[in-house]
């Protein structure tokens, strides 16, 4: 209870300050919503007066009060640039988004956990250094990179889905759903081949302790040690990163949603950015720091689950 | 472990087969050429769908097919009748008179009245809604509506009324801007889904020449190279401003590509009020040592046309094509300037660059190198297009920067009007006294002949004290698929959807 309670003061904390960074920001860099919207043929007295209808004219704090308190009392405004409800803006954007990061949160765990157990076996044989090679290139290649390579072998010559036309998800889910597979895909690589060497790395660690000697001492072999010790050791450190995987897949997503042309949350985050739309970006941003302390959260109380030792540390 | 192997194989083989039963269900260029639809490709989403809050280019150039003035342009460049039926200008130029076209019907059904353009025209020239304010109009003294006639006073004579009233679009009395978009043209707006797309249907009542395509989509891709996949992938069927390189991945025989031109001014504008571009010099230095040519051809494939002043061919009535060449390219004469001026070594200046627009950024890195050669220092600085407009366009901070300005009326007067010392969007701080005397001379002029020898004078004034180092009106490459016909380009910002036809 105790814990909970802490948990949700600190995702309180982390949003007011994330808001209020972004708002600063805001102010801070050159450029607002009336110079974006009246483009090239504004003139002073447009701008003016412009400023004035859209309430910019007021001082920071008064603004960003005023937005604090619509945010509380459930009204998130009024985008600048569409003059939509910031919800109705968001929420269709929000779900593509939430599926792309489901889809790539389950290709990660799927995909790396059992690679990682493999490539353990690889350890000290003559072809490791290839497989570190080739785990590093996967970590080191841009999405945007992969994306082009994925669009056009998968999309273009093997014609398994239309780059350019995502479906929707209420359209057609299934075809939706292989467009954001592929997305999914270019999003996972560089994060799939962090994990695997992560949890590599940990496996090695927890393999040269005491107690795995003393089991393969005892006659295990070394299958069972790694199946039945090892890896239910290394799990929590595998948990806190796939907790924190969960957290810049959202990050990731917005490159990956340009690549191939799906509607989400990172892209109206870009645009609302360049054209100053503070009310939707102060909303996904909210929801991004939400987000990211959710999984931290999770995380820990899935490590909870499984290490009793971490429950009797009580909330520290 | 063989087993094993063999059926990672085959599940994914399964999974394969599975993803392409329901990929191949999509899009389909075939299917949509059956049921008379196009897809086309843009590159930024629609700033409003209110026609008189839309200032972004690419919006403007789409919801063309669905408003419409009293008067619209032609791909021609001349301005004729559309929603008025006839316009009668006195002879000395004050008094106009529109007749209403009888039966123009709006989207929703309902028929153009009085009510309706008094409201559309009123919108703009009143300034309780600043967005939607034409400064252009402060010049009416008095609008009078009786039943299909408006006639419209002004204070004083303005060559340019014309091309001002193509840009009040009619709309219906009280028009919300939250209502659905509503206008007169050949299409009609379905729907809008922010960042995703729009879709435009053929308008069956429209008073003109109906539209051929039934529905067109304009689906929002930001990404250059996403553009083109959606292309070759069969998304999409039509993409404009593309680069030659971009076209050059699409096969000769699925797509064709139509040339235009771009209709804007790209220069290395220059603040002529910071140092050391305050010396004419300085400036005619620049302008020698520059070769628009070269830049044409390293980073445009050789497509463009090189202009020398601020004109651009298509407004062919006023352009002056002896100024191209004024400043031939010539290094030793640079060079020899800007000894004259106090900069025998050269100095170093900073290019201010949009980095959004990619042309622009590979213009200033060209002109960096060949600004090496006469010993200037040029460092590119690329900046976030609102911080561009707020900074540079604003407030003048900047040294020199590349753009590309644009006329949206086709008149010669808005590529002219910002060099003026009073003008409120003189960026580049030009300060000449003949060119406000020929400016404050040409605006008043109703004689047609003799304003285009004042523009013509101003052209050559900007050229001569060497303003900006003018660079080219880039080309306008669209690719359309095989099939796809009927492409008209306008001398402004315009895509016209209904001339398009599946051939």
């Amino acid at each position: 209870m105790k814990y909970a309670l802490k948990r949700i003061l600190m995702l309180l904390v982390t949003m007011l300050i994330v808001s209020f960074l972004t708002f600063a920001a805001f102010a801070l860099i050159s450029g607002d919503p009336a110079e974006a919207m009246l483009g090239t043929e504004a003139t002073p007295e447009q701008l003016a007066a412009l400023r004035h209808e859209l309430g910019l004219d007021r001082p920071f704090l008064t603004r960003y009060i005023a937005w604090l308190a619509g945010f509380f009392t459930g009204d998130l405004g009024t985008s600048i640039r569409y003059r939509q409800p910031v919800w109705e803006l968001i929420a269709p954007k929000l779900e593509v988004t939430l599926c792309l990061c489901l889809v790539s949160f389950v290709i990660i765990t799927a995909v790396s956990i059992p690679l990682a157990i493999w490539s353990y076996r690889w350890v000290g044989g003559a072809f490791d250094w290839l497989r570190t090679a080739f785990n590093q290139l996967c970590m080191a290649v841009p999405p945007f990179f992969t994306g082009i390579l994925i669009s056009w072998l998968f999309g273009i010559l093997l014609r398994l889905f239309v780059p350019g036309d995502f479906p929707g998800l209420h359209a057609n889910f299934g075809r939706a759903l292989v467009h954001l597979f592929f997305a999914a895909v270019c999003l996972c690589i560089p994060r799939c081949a962090m994990t695997v060497r992560m949890m590599r790395s940990t496996v090695i660690g927890e393999m040269q302790k005491a107690y795995v000697r003393t089991a393969i001492s005892r006659g295990n072999d070394r299958r069972a040690v790694l199946t039945r010790h090892v890896l239910k050791n290394s799990l929590t450190a595998t948990v806190t990163f796939l907790g924190q995987t969960m957290a810049e897949l959202v990050g990731g997503s917005v490159v990956v949603e340009q690549v191939f042309g799906i509607p989400g949350l990172g892209r109206l985050l870009v645009a609302s950015i360049s054209t100053r739309d503070y009310p939707v970006v102060q909303t996904v941003v909210v929801i991004l720091a939400f987000w990211v302390v959710l999984a931290g959260t999770l995380a820990d109380l899935i490590n909870q689950r499984i290490d009793p030792r971490l429950r009797l540390g009580g909330d520290a | 472990m063989k087993k094993r192997i063999l059926a990672v194989i085959l599940l994914l083989g399964m999974l394969t087969t599975l993803l392409a039963a329901c990929g191949s269900k999509g899009a389909n260029p075939e299917k949509r050429r059956e049921a008379n639809e196009i897809v086309i490709g843009i590159p930024q989403d629609f700033d409003s769908l209110d026609p008189d809050h839309m200032t972004a280019a690419g919006t403007k150039e789409v919801m063309f097919n669905v408003y419409e003035g009293l008067v619209k342009p032609t791909s021609d460049g001349n301005i004729v009748p559309a929603v008025a039926s006839d316009v009668n200008v006195s002879s000395d130029g004050l008094t106009y008179t529109f007749t209403l076209r009888q039966g123009v019907k709006f989207h929703n059904g309902d028929t153009v009245d009085m009510q309706d353009v008094l409201f559309s025209l009123k919108r703009r020239m009143s300034e309780d809604d600043a967005a939607a304010h034409l400064a252009a109009l402060d010049i009416i003294a008095d609008v009078n509506g009786q039943g299909d006639t408006l006639t419209i006073t002004l204070s004083e004579p303005s060559g340019e009324f014309l091309a001002y009233m193509m840009n009040v679009f009619i709309i219906p009395a009280e028009y919300e801007e939250s209502a659905v978009s509503m206008g007169t043209g050949p299409f009609k707006v379905v729907s809008h889904t922010a960042q995703d797309s729009l879709v435009l249907e053929r308008f069956d009542d429209y008073w003109g020449t109906a539209a051929k395509v039934a529905k067109v989509t304009c689906k929002i891709i930001e990404k250059a190279d996403a553009l083109v996949r959606g292309l070759q992938s069969g998304a999409l069927d039509m993409v404009s401003h593309m680069t030659y390189a971009q076209t050059s991945q699409l096969k000769k025989e699925s797509f064709h590509v139509e040339e235009g031109s771009m209709n804007l001014v790209q220069a290395l504008y220059l603040n002529n009020s910071v140092k050391p571009f305050d010396d004419v010099r300085v400036r005619q230095a620049l302008c020698y040592a520059i070769d628009k040519q070269g830049i044409i051809d390293l980073a445009f494939d050789g497509y463009g046309t090189p202009l020398g002043t601020s004109m651009f061919p298509s407004f062919a009535k006023y352009y002056d094509a002896s100024l191209t060449d004024y400043y031939p390219h010539n290094e030793d004469k640079a060079r020899e300037l800007l000894k004259e001026a106090g900069y025998p070594n050269g100095f170093e200046m900073t290019i201010t660059v949009p980095s959004n627009y990619q042309p622009h950024v590979d213009t200033a890195q060209v002109i960096v190198e060949q600004l090496k050669k006469v010993g200037v220092t040029a460092t590119i600085l690329p900046v976030e297009w609102n911080s561009w407009l707020s900074d540079v366009y604003g407030k003048s901070e900047f040294q020199s920067t590349i753009t590309g300005l644009t006329s949206d009326n086709m008149t010669a007067r808005k590529l002219l009007e910002r060099f003026n010392t009073k003008a409120g969007n003189n960026f580049t701080k030009y300060n000449n006294s003949d060119y406000d005397e020929l400016y404050a001379q040409a605006v008043s002029c109703t004689d047609d002949a003799r304003q285009v020898e004042l523009y013509q004078q101003m052209e050559r004034n900007l050229t001569e004290n060497a303003a900006n180092v003018y660079i080219q009106d880039m080309a306008d490459l669209v690719a359309l698929r095989a099939g796809l016909e009927g492409l008209t380009f306008y001398p402004l910002y315009a895509v016209d959807l209904s001339t398009l036809y599946w051939g």
